[in-house]
């Protein structure tokens, strides 16, 4: 199984001998649909390749079933269907994302694509208000860099409905 | 000292040490004249007494200490156990109960005093056995003497060598000594806490003694010491020429020895009635003084060399004569002791998890294997790998024999319970248990208690009848619940069972009307288990008046929760009039299992082995309707059919629909259900993985495991389907 090892910011900044900076946050861009979403780099503890996602029968449809990573089973949700996105068409591209809420806790979300790790300050983060609709209610923030903009996942809202159906 | 590395050990032992005494005190309370009990209790209150001096828990020292001068009044037979003490008893093995919770917590023995229950503990000493005011004390000796024993008890405490009692031979030899112008001296000696070999420094003080003179008889007796049964302190009696100075400094001359008292014995003391059990003994003593003295060439021969051949290397000769002499203060056969370890149940989690790896690589090697078949002869390592299946299914087995402990250990308290109960409550009720020997996986006996503890407390409350009305109905005044315990299958079932009034389904009925549970239309449908289900809700209590037994709604909503989170469930099968019986059932291990491994569509499910009774090959055209539902009939029995396909929301397979069908049956207590599969693959052990909190998985789901080709596949609870 490939996987994609993220190190730690600080690890990071210190073994490309860059000064560790404050106020800066990590994130995982993806791609989800036509748009791309940022995630914390600290929820994330793996990245793996699409597996066999095994169904669990009776669960809501975002619920893509329990995978097997290095001996635990985890459950996989599709970030497309929870956001109200058209279906998973799996690719080669495609992606696990595996996150790390609590101590031994651990979830898969779904995507289409991983592309890069941008380095985001403060200043280059909009929260978001109150008024949110149905796709931003996940969102909490939105984050520009080079030119691009790139809405900022809240993973814990997003778990926190998870939990509750 | 530092002494907190062995504050596991201490509340290890002392949770024994007061299940022990609640145990030996609960016997002690049917048979009051049992002397080994009163022994037994004695030596567990000491050690606890010692074992919470040495740790630095004074409170907790203190209330053993005076509850340990009870049991040590009552071996000396002072006085004999009465109801009244047994209660105070009782509430002081509480108080100690909750010293060591608040160590187990805080690691400090809390600020409460419990000055009341010592006052209570000194006034049965002062009273002599008599609580407050004593009503069914027959009058005793030991009552009469009552003044003069509260005034030496001081030194009765210290001076133990006045407990002993000796026979009418040694008696002989006291006299013979006065008679020889020789003295008679009793010694206690006190050996230091910290002393290791007790043993041996009591053979140096025997050795001290021997010198100065003749040592007739000892307390504990001498093979006894020899053994090292005998606590900190022992006593005997001697005859010599010297003084008591003398004597005391030649035992002290021994190391280790914390303190000596010597005194002289006169046999004229115990004739005054001061000491009312030698009275008895000594009167004839008395009257056969001058034989005695005639007599005593022919008896002293053999008394003398008896006595002298008390050392640690005596013959078995002398503990018979010195063994009925001191029977009463000497402990029973020491009770047999597993050879047990303490390990942290982490470390045997981990090992569990090294196993559970190591089965999963086993069964990868065995599909990648399967998959080179074809390929060519590899004998020889199917061979091996056969041979790695039967090492690591050994070694399975005995990790989860290390895990398993018997629910002994949880429902050893409930006897107590039930007796604390049966006088609150009023009610005259008796437990039997059965199979407390039935063994479960450690976590599960750790959390099983409560929702026991609770389920008795309801038969105890709400099952049993009040006495006259048990009159009343015909039945024996005293009431009886049981508690079984036994394995079936790859479950655990509990049951608890009262031959109680059973449950009133037409009061549950109207209180889940009244409350508003239900409405009137939905309850005159409901049958009578889903009436008996309503009392598993939170909040529905039926108790007309709430007691501090039960009765406050919360409980078996608690109850069905915590053992449905131990995967097990939780039936009622009541018969109305004649009782209730809750059945609890546990699977027997929360880690791996032997399953089936079958195909259903074209996904793979593992069903546990320990609940298929038989695989049929069912023609379609036997499965017949009843009441719409589809039934099969094989041997006499009628059991419905479960199509899994559907069960499972999966497309149902393309193909022939008059195809034999593959029917699992499998059973859950007496009832049986026929599950349709598509396919067989095959028995595998599989280790039991949790889905993790981010999933609620279907109730019919118990869990998932790990194929060998890394693939993930559900665990089917078939007692979830039926």
């Amino acid at each position: 199984m490939d996987e994609v090892k993220i190190m730690d910011e600080k690890k990071r900044n210190v073994s490309l001998n860059r000064p560790v900076e404050h106020d800066t946050t990590q994130f995982i861009v993806t791609q989800l649909g036509g748009e791309q979403y940022g995630i914390d780099i600290k929820y994330i503890s793996n990245i793996i390749r699409m597996s066999k996602i095994t169904r669990v029968p009776k669960v809501p449809n975002y619920i893509k079933g329990v995978i097997n990573v290095r001996g635990v089973v985890i459950p996989t949700i599709s970030l497309r269907l929870k956001m109200g996105l058209p279906e998973d068409q799996v690719t080669k591209k495609t992606r696990i994302i595996i996150l790390t809420l609590e101590q031994h806790e651990s979830i898969g979300v779904l995507v289409d694509e991983v592309k890069e790790v941008v380095t985001l300050d403060e200043e280059h983060i909009e929260r978001m208000g109150y008024e949110k609709d149905e796709k931003e209610r996940f969102l909490s923030g939105v984050g520009k860099s080079d030119g691009k903009l790139i809405s900022l996942l809240d993973i814990t809202s997003v778990l926190a409905e998870v939990v509750d159906v | 000292m530092d002494t907190s590395q062995y504050l596991d050990i201490f509340l290890d032992e002392s949770k024994e040490h007061l299940q022990n005494l609640s145990d030996q005190i609960m016997d002690l309370e049917q048979n009051p004249e049992n002397m080994d009990t009163i022994n037994e209790i004695f030596r567990a209150a000491h050690s606890l007494k010692g074992m919470a001096g040495t740790m630095g828990y004074k409170r907790m020292q203190t209330l053993t200490h005076d509850m340990e001068n009870v049991f040590s009044e009552v071996r000396n037979g002072t006085f004999k156990v009465l109801p009244g003490m047994i209660d105070i008893l009782f509430k002081s093995l509480d108080a100690l109960e909750e010293y060591v919770n608040n160590i187990q917590q805080t690691t400090e023995e809390g600020t409460n005093d419990n000055q009341d229950l010592i006052d209570a503990l000194n006034s049965i000493l002062k009273n002599n056995g008599e609580v407050i005011i004593g009503q069914s004390a027959t009058p005793t000796k030991a009552v009469e003497a009552a003044p003069t024993v509260k005034d030496e008890s001081a030194n009765t405490k210290r001076e133990k060598w006045q407990d002993i009692k000796i026979t009418d031979t040694e008696r002989m030899l006291i006299d013979k000594a006065y008679s020889e112008g020789l003295k008679v001296f009793g010694v206690t000696v006190y050996v230091e806490e910290a002393c290791v070999l007790k043993a041996a420094r009591a053979f140096l003080v025997f050795k001290a003694l021997e010198k100065l003179g003749e040592i007739i008889v000892s307390s504990p007796t001498a093979q006894d010491i020899e053994d090292e049964k005998f606590d900190l302190t022992f006593s005997l009696i001697l005859i010599s020429g010297n003084t008591t100075e003398e004597i005391i400094e030649a035992v002290k001359s021994v190391s280790e020895i914390e303190e000596a008292f010597c005194a002289e014995y006169t046999l004229a003391k115990s004739e005054k009635p001061t000491e009312p059990e030698k009275t008895v003994e000594s009167k004839p003593v008395e009257e056969s003084k001058p034989a005695a003295t005639t007599v005593s060439k022919t008896v002293s021969a053999p008394a003398q060399t008896s006595a002298a051949t008390i050392k640690p290397t005596a013959p078995a000769a002398v503990t018979p004569s010195s063994a009925t002499s001191s029977s009463s203060s000497k402990p029973a056969t020491k009770p047999v002791v597993n050879r047990t370890v303490r390990v942290d149940i982490e470390k045997l989690d981990n090992l569990m998890n090294l196993v559970s790896e190591l089965i999963i690589a086993k069964n990868s090697l065995i599909s990648a294997t399967a998959a080179d078949d074809n390929k060519g002869d590899n004998g020889s390592v199917n061979e091996q790998i056969e041979y790695l299946e039967s090492v690591t299914t050994n070694l399975h087995e005995s990790v989860m024999k290390v895990r398993m402990v018997p629910i002994e250990s949880v429902v050893a308290k409930f006897p107590r319970m039930i007796r604390d109960l049966s006088k609150k409550l009023n009610k005259k009720m008796e437990l039997y248990m059965t199979g407390e020997d039935t063994e479960l996986d450690r976590t599960v006996v750790d959390e099983i208690g409560d929702p026991l503890m609770h389920m008795l407390r309801n038969s105890a409350d709400h099952g049993l009848e009040p006495n006259d009305v048990r009159v009343a109905n015909g039945k024996p005044e005293v009431g009886s619940i049981f508690l079984d315990a036994y394995q079936d299958g790859n479950n655990v079932v509990i049951e608890v069972r009262d031959d109680g009034g059973g449950i009133n389904v037409e009061a549950v009925r109207n209180k889940a009307i009244e409350r508003g549970t239900v409405t009137p239309e939905q309850a005159e449908t409901m049958t009578e288990k889903e009436i008996i289900d309503l009392l598993f809700l939170p909040s529905f209590s039926t108790a007309k008046k709430v007691s501090d037994v039960s009765g406050r709604g919360v409980g078996l909503d608690v109850v069905k929760s915590k053992i449905e989170s131990l995967s097990g469930e939780v039936e009622v099968k009541n018969r109305f009039g004649e009782g209730s019986s809750w059945i609890i059932r546990l699977p027997l291990t929360l880690a791996i299992i032997q399953a089936l491994m079958v195909v259903i569509g074209d996904e793979k499910y593992a069903i546990a082995l320990g609940s298929i009774q038989t695989i049929e090959d069912v023609l379609p055209e036997d499965i017949k309707l009843v009441q719409a539902k589809e039934v099969i009939h094989i041997r006499g029995t009628v059991i419905p059919i479960i199509r899994m396909d559907k069960v499972l929301d999966m497309p149902p397979r393309e193909g022939d629909k008059n195809k034999n069908l593959t029917v699992i049956i499998v059973k859950k207590g007496e009832k049986q259900a026929g599950l349709v599969v598509d396919e067989l693959i095959g028995q595998q052990e599989v280790v039991i993985k949790s889905m993790g909190k981010y999933i609620k998985v279907p109730k019919m789901i118990s869990g998932a495991t790990i194929l060998g080709n890394g693939e993930v596949a559900l665990i089917l609870d078939t007692n979830a389907l039926i």
